[in-house]
């Protein structure tokens, strides 16, 4: 029994495994690297720099990254070295290069890029973390992934409501990226944005220049041209509601007698109201316990029917005659288009029309 | 133009290749593969090659997939500039970065048309290679006659009982539908991290009967799909289209199946299927039937494209997919659940019975990475469940070992996601 412990004990591959394993479940780099380091050499060396590597670079100290994954390939051959291991030790010694240089002049800016990078898109003011990047791309424009920093920045300006500064920014970004899938991605982007905050004339001059699939284009040709149908109906929708404000006022003013009378009648709630606003409340509610975004149109279309509801009350309480029906159906229409065109501009906010469209396409989320 | 497919028509006609097209399906038996192939209604049934060569019968958008055991098959797939040619033929040999001249093995594969709007036919060829060695990378290259695709390496799985310290590496991605620029991006990233398999979570394309935008998905990642598998899952926007099934070989039924890859299991559900009443019959049973019969595997995934946990203000939660495949997820303690669907990046706390855990030893981490390319989405605040959250468009990398299963992320510049996973046993 002692004697098959020592043996054990002794086993050098099965010493390295519960080191590897070890000093894995610790992240400890030092101790992975002395392992890789270890002579004889076992099956577990190359694993050990490998990983040693990763950690390095999830720590971004690029150069200590490099040496360990040139380990990784120096060992190319020994007994134990893993021919997929030294395949991406290869790719991975490629990337690194590609963002931090060959002999790692770009290490500190790299650094600094992955640091930032994630403050953009995780919630809290992007502000300070934008112009920590600006700084960054105007210090270092030959930075290989200054481009697409750009966009990053173009990105966050955008969502804190500044699309002129997001459109700045990914012309630049198209100027500077210096490979092909950099260059069109910074363009296609300048175009969503361009569609995004309305400027949809310069949105199809930038789709008229750009170099891409036909099927891209044609996709961006479609998506500006649902901006063009989408405005027209906005505008159409926003109309319409003046208009029939304007109806509205002129009949209450009719029915009433005079302006201030109209006023006083419109500030006293319509039996109808008094009904509609426990309903609309529990609509709300139960709206609110779910999506967010539908909570929201929610709202604003229950709020646009309470307020149709009033007028409409108001000028009917204020009928000195029995209504004919063709002027009941009148207001009836009046009414619902009233809705309509409310519940469009509801809908056209914050694009929950894309996710009606899709809930009528896909069928119902389960 | 018209006279070389009148040319073709004839040379099809005169090699007695019967050119009817009809969109029943049918199965065929892969020679030297212990499996067969079926096709689904809106395909024809598979046949072996032919001898017809069409007007321009050059190779395009090849990728690879996988039917049978990843460690010794691979399955080629291709379609050629024509739709009339129908020699289908793969060259190989051990060995990375051969020459063509070095790939001395030829293998016969099948080919099969498909219709899914109108009346275009598609054709897509497949070589299926079986009885390869594990962990091994061998050069190929697809095509026919004298017109050939470049070569490209792939590699097999390793085998994990000879190699103990063997890694495999996963490239996992979704929701690439429209931004084919990001996709190609993603697809460059996760190349340079040299993956063994591609674990897409659904959405690849907007629509899924429409051919050309498949064209353009493949097109965009074709170095690293002709170089390293992919194993998708059908998403809403796929919706079940025969593109989607004619296209991507997958294993079992092409919809909910599992497969070992090094030390993980993982099994791919159908979060949309045709008949929905699945979603709380057929599909729970098979997954848990998957699980149970590959209880010692080392880690064990499950991917599929709605997530059950995620603080998107789009989709949100799936609560019928927390009910009907959450105690699942439970009773086989899942490392990791894949998802797509909401377009951003969020990994959960590890969950349990749906509360957090102290730690992922006795829980399972959900993860959403639906950013490959598709417009971003917002969130509000994020869930009790949420570990971290980014509106950003990412792909991730998982690293599998015996001993420790890593996930770490990273935007389409190649930055990292500082919230990453990271499981020991």
């Amino acid at each position: 029994m002692l004697l098959v412990a020592r043996v054990a004990a002794a086993d050098p591959e099965a010493d390295a495994e519960r080191t590897f394993r070890e000093a894995l479940a610790r992240a400890d780099i030092a101790a992975l690297e002395q392992l890789g380091a270890a002579r004889p050499p076992t099956r577990w060396s190359d694993d050990a720099w490998s990983e040693a590597a990763r950690l390095a670079l999830r720590a971004n100290d690029f150069d200590r990254a490099r040496k360990d994954l040139e380990q990784v390939i120096a060992g190319t051959g020994a007994i134990g070295s893993d021919e997929q291991l030294v395949r991406r030790a290869r790719a991975e010694l490629a990337r690194i290069t590609n963002f931090a240089g060959s002999a790692g002049e770009w290490n500190a800016v790299a650094a600094e890029h992955e640091r930032l990078a994630p403050a953009i898109g995780s919630g809290g003011d992007p502000r300070p973390t934008l112009v920590k990047l600006e700084q960054l791309v105007d210090r270092n424009p030959r930075y290989p992934r200054a481009a697409m920093v750009m966009v990053l920045i173009a990105q966050g300006w955008e969502r804190d409501g500044e699309p002129s500064r997001a459109v700045a920014w990914l012309e630049r970004a198209k100027r500077t990226a210096t490979s092909p899938p950099d260059r069109l991605r910074a363009h296609v982007e300048l175009v969503h944005v361009l569609i995004r905050s309305g400027a949809l004339d310069a949105a199809r001059v930038e789709i008229d220049h750009l170099d891409a699939s036909p099927l891209m284009i044609r996709k961006l040709r479609d998506e500006l041209a649902t901006a063009r149908l989408r405005r027209t109906i906005r505008w159409l929708a926003w109309g319409v509601l003046a208009l029939l404000a304007l109806i509205a006022a002129i009949a209450l003013r009719r029915a009433a007698g005079s302006w201030r009378a109209a006023a006083r009648r419109v500030l006293r709630p319509p039996l109808e109201v008094l009904f509609l606003v426990p309903i609309g409340g529990v609509l709300v509610a139960i709206a609110f316990t779910g999506n967010p975004l539908i909570a929201r149109a929610v709202l604003a279309i229950v709020s646009a029917g309470i307020a149709t509801s009033w007028l409409s009350g108001a000028i009917l309480d204020g009928q000195r005659r029995p209504l004919r029906l063709q002027r009941i159906a009148l207001h009836v229409m009046l009414a619902f288009v009233a809705i309509a065109a409310a519940s469009y501009l509801a809908v056209d906010r914050g694009h929950v029309i894309d996710f009606v469209i899709e809930t009528w396409r896909s069928g119902m989320e389960r | 133009m018209r006279a070389l497919v009148v040319f073709a028509l004839i040379a099809a006609a005169c090699d007695g290749e019967d050119d009817t097209f009809v969109e029943e399906g049918g199965s065929l038996e892969v020679p030297d593969c212990d499996y067969t192939i079926t096709t689904r209604y809106g395909a024809e049934a598979p046949r072996m090659s032919g001898k017809t060569v069409g007007s321009d019968p050059t190779p395009r958008v090849v990728h690879l997939g996988i039917v049978g055991d990843p460690k010794t098959s691979i399955v080629a797939q291709w379609r050629t500039v024509d739709e009339m040619t129908t020699v289908t033929e793969i060259r190989y040999a051990e060995g990375a970065n051969l020459s063509s001249d070095q790939l001395t093995k030829t293998v016969k594969g099948i080919h099969f048309r498909y219709n899914s709007t109108g009346t275009d036919l598609y054709r897509v060829h497949q070589a299926h290679l079986c009885e390869l060695s594990p962990g091994t990378s061998y050069s190929y290259q697809v095509g026919g006659g004298d017109k050939w695709s470049p070569v490209y390496t792939f590699h097999t799985a390793p085998d994990i009982e000879a190699n103990p310290d063997a890694e495999v590496v996963f490239g996992f991605v979704g929701d690439s539908r429209g931004g084919y620029d990001v996709w190609n991006q993603l697809a460059t990233q996760i190349q340079m991290r040299a993956p063994d398999l591609i674990l897409f979570s659904g959405d690849a394309v907007t629509i899924g009967l429409t051919q050309p935008e498949w064209e353009e998905w493949l097109a965009a990642a074709e170095s690293l799909l002709a170089t390293t598998p992919v194993v998708l899952t059908n998403g809403n926007h796929e919706a079940n289209a025969i593109n989607f099934y004619s296209q991507f070989a997958l294993p079992g039924d092409q919809e909910n199946f599992g497969f070992s890859y090094g030390f993980a299991r993982i099994f791919v559900a159908n979060d949309s299927p045709d008949d929905p009443s699945a979603l709380t019959t057929t599909i729970p049973v098979a997954m848990d039937a998957d699980f149970t019969d590959n209880e010692s595997a080392k880690w064990k995934l499950l991917m599929h494209h709605r997530p059950m946990w995620s603080s998107g203000t789009r989709h949100g939660s799936n609560l019928m997919l927390q009910e009907a495949w959450g105690p699942i997820v439970d009773k086989h303690h899942l490392d990791l659940v894949l998802n797509g669907h909401e377009h951003q990046y969020e990994i959960s706390k590890p969950l349990a019975g749906g509360l957090v855990q102290t730690s992922n030893a006795t829980g399972t981490v959900y993860v959403v990475a639906g950013g490959a390319g598709a417009e971003l989405y917002g969130y509000d605040a994020p869930g009790f469940w949420s570990e971290y959250i980014e509106s950003t468009h990412t792909a991730a990398v998982l690293h599998v070992r015996a001993s420790q299963l890593t996930m770490d992320s990273f935007h389409a510049d190649g930055t990292l996601v500082p919230v990453g996973f990271t499981k020991t046993k």
